[in-house]
């Protein structure tokens, strides 16, 4: 339904995004996932036809979005970040508006207008003038006015920002009934977001993007070795010591934790391969002569999985920088690493 | 075709309504109505006014100027004129410049309607607007007009107040073009008053450039062609300039809207 292949955008001299490529499925909901700044605001106006990109082509259905705008504006329903409300209207005739100006024939409007009413819940606000409005009736009004002319594909950016945990909710499950009917794209900073809303995940950095896939297999690619967490009593050094010594133990690491009853510890061990130590780790434990009141494991999260992917990038970012911006430096250390000699002896002769 | 009527028309009954609703229109027509009543006495009833005129030279015994309806006019219109140079901007304003702030501009355009449109629909909305404002006024100079004897000519009415519709489409589409361009409507406001003041008054600036250049100002001139036509002179060249603005305007507005994407928002 919709497909991205190969987009940049750059402004002057700063690139926003560098070869943005996915596709999302016919009534499928994919979730854009990124820190403030990754471009995923300029990827969304890209694909409303708002912003033209430098290069690279992206197409909703059978329609090119820069190629045939306008074929392209009468099926998307677009809800930019701040929700495009006049506040000196009622909802009804707003939406009234809308459904206008989106190309939707006379004869169908009342109806449009009063299903996108239900559908958002805004039965009882219909005559209310917008401005005295509620930020979460704002934002449903924002939902409805994208949805108002039935269109295929819909694009919310960030739908429940500044949202109270209630109106998150009820925003969720609306966007979830949505799918199906409509392909929707939406974006967010927010992690649990996207595994409670979305079908499928676009990670992006720095404009790029990192990685997509199903929320539940990003989780289990990205968690490599297993974690468990534990709740002990007794010496704490001792513990530690026994789980050092186990086979496959990464690392072990001491959780603060005020709500603990003294002589208990909290702590949390990495394995490295999907051996399943927990075996080993409670017969340690016990053997040791410890007291063990809880043994979990625990799945990477999302919020790892987003954390690791993102900085793993910052990292290789810099290095490639400092390696392109300072090569003198490299070679005033000619001894750092093996790798660091290769490219000296490289540049001797 | 339809499609852009129809875009026009959706545009044109919100932008009117969104005037209806503001307390700042009815500021502005209270002032506006307040200002023209007030010269329309003066100029009719006040002692150096028409209709002293008239007596005095009733009383000499000479004959009445026959042309004494037409400098009522030619006064009447030309103060409208002026007010309205004051006005206007403030109703253009916020065409563009609101939508900017509100982030609706957006919405217009990622719509499927063209530039054009979305700026006909705003500048006829904001000319009727405009237009409602002027019809008490003009009530009252009905009025005044009922008593003249001759009556006066149908022709000299149409085409004085066509002028002024005219001057006003002129200033509300340039207007409409400098609110495009930011999103604070009182640098909008100013700028266009600004404008719009450099136009009233280049034919006296013309006026220090000698040769083709002093010629070609003047002929951009605001009041110039407007003062033709308050005194029933059909000037083609008055109207292909009005005419001229308006469309560069809209030209000008529909450009920089589009410029707008290209730029880091």
């Amino acid at each position: 339904m919709i497909e991205v292949e190969h987009l940049s955008k750059t402004y002057g001299a700063t690139p926003a995004i560098r070869d943005v490529s996915f596709r999302v499925e016919t009534g499928e909901i994919l979730g854009f996932l990124g820190p403030n700044g990754a471009g995923k605001t300029t990827t969304m106006r890209i694909l409303t036809g708002y912003l033209p990109a430098t290069s690279g082509s992206a197409r909703i259905g059978e329609y090119e979005v820069h190629a045939d705008s306008m074929a392209v504006r009468r099926r998307i329903g677009y809800l930019p970040e701040s929700p495009p409300l006049y506040p000196d209207m009622s909802v009804e005739g707003f939406l009234h508006f809308v459904a206008r100006i989106k190309g939707v024939v006379a004869g169908d409007r009342p109806q449009r207008v009063a299903m996108a009413i239900a559908r958002c819940g805004l039965d009882d606000k219909q005559t209310v003038l917008i401005r005295k409005l509620s930020k979460g009736y704002r934002q449903r009004v924002g939902i409805a006015q994208a949805i108002v002319h039935d269109p295929p594909a819909i694009i919310l950016d960030e739908p429940t920002v500044g949202l109270d945990p209630r109106q998150i909710i009820e925003v969720r499950k609306l966007i979830r009934q949505l799918a199906g009917d409509h392909t929707v794209i939406l974006s967010t900073h927010i992690l649990p977001e996207v595994s409670v809303t979305c079908d499928r995940v676009a990670i992006i950095n720095r404009g790029q993007v990192v990685a997509t896939d199903t929320p539940q297999n990003l989780m289990s690619r990205l968690s490599g070795g297993t974690g468990y967490e534990l709740e002990l009593e007794g010496d704490l050094q001792v513990a530690q010591q026994q789980l050092q010594a186990l086979p496959h133990i990464q690392q072990v690491t001491v959780l603060a934790d005020d709500n603990l009853p003294s002589q208990r510890h909290r702590l949390q061990v990495m394995a490295a391969t999907a051996l399943d130590p927990g075996r080993a780790i409670a017969a340690a434990v016990v053997q040791a002569g410890l007291g063990l009141y809880q043994l979990r494991r625990t799945a990477a999260t999302l919020e790892d999985v987003f954390i690791n992917l993102t900085t793993q990038e910052t990292v290789e970012f810099e290095a490639t920088d400092r390696e392109l911006v300072a090569p003198e430096a490299v070679k005033s250390h000619p001894t750092d690493s093996p790798v660091v000699d290769l490219a000296a002896e490289e540049n001797a002769p | 075709m339809r499609i852009v009527a129809g875009n026009v028309l959706a545009i044109y009954r919100r932008e009117l309504q969104s005037y209806f609703a503001s307390p700042l229109s009815y500021v502005v027509a209270g002032i506006f109505w307040i200002i023209g009543g007030f010269f329309l006495s003066i100029i009719l009833l006040g002692p150096q006014g028409i209709i002293a005129q008239v007596a005095a030279a009733d009383q000499v015994g000479t004959q009445a100027p026959v042309d004494v309806v037409y400098e009522f006019l030619k006064a009447y219109l030309g103060l409208l004129g002026s007010l309205s140079m004051f006005i206007l901007p403030i109703l253009s304003m916020g065409l563009y410049a609101e939508e900017r702030k509100r982030g609706t501009l957006e919405l217009l355009a990622t719509s499927p309607m063209t530039n054009w449109a979305v700026a006909l629909g705003k500048l006829l909305a904001v000319l009727t607007f405009y237009v409602t404002l002027l019809l008490p006024l003009l009530l009252c100079e009905v009025v005044a007009l009922s008593a003249s004897e001759p009556p006066v000519q149908l022709g000299v009415l149409l085409l004085g107040h066509g002028g002024l519709v005219l001057l006003a489409a002129a200033i509300l589409s340039l207007g409409m073009f400098i609110s495009s361009l930011t999103e604070s409507t009182v640098l909008a406001a100013i700028m266009s008053f600004a404008l719009v003041l450099t136009l009233w008054v280049i034919d006296l600036v013309a006026a220090a450039f000698p040769g083709w250049l002093g010629a070609a100002l003047e002929h951009l001139s605001l009041l110039r062609h407007y003062t033709d036509f308050t005194q029933g002179i059909l000037d083609t060249s008055g109207l292909i300039l009005f005419v001229s603005y308006v469309g560069l305007g809209l030209f000008l507005t529909a450009q920089s809207i589009e410029a707008l994407r290209f730029q880091r928002s």
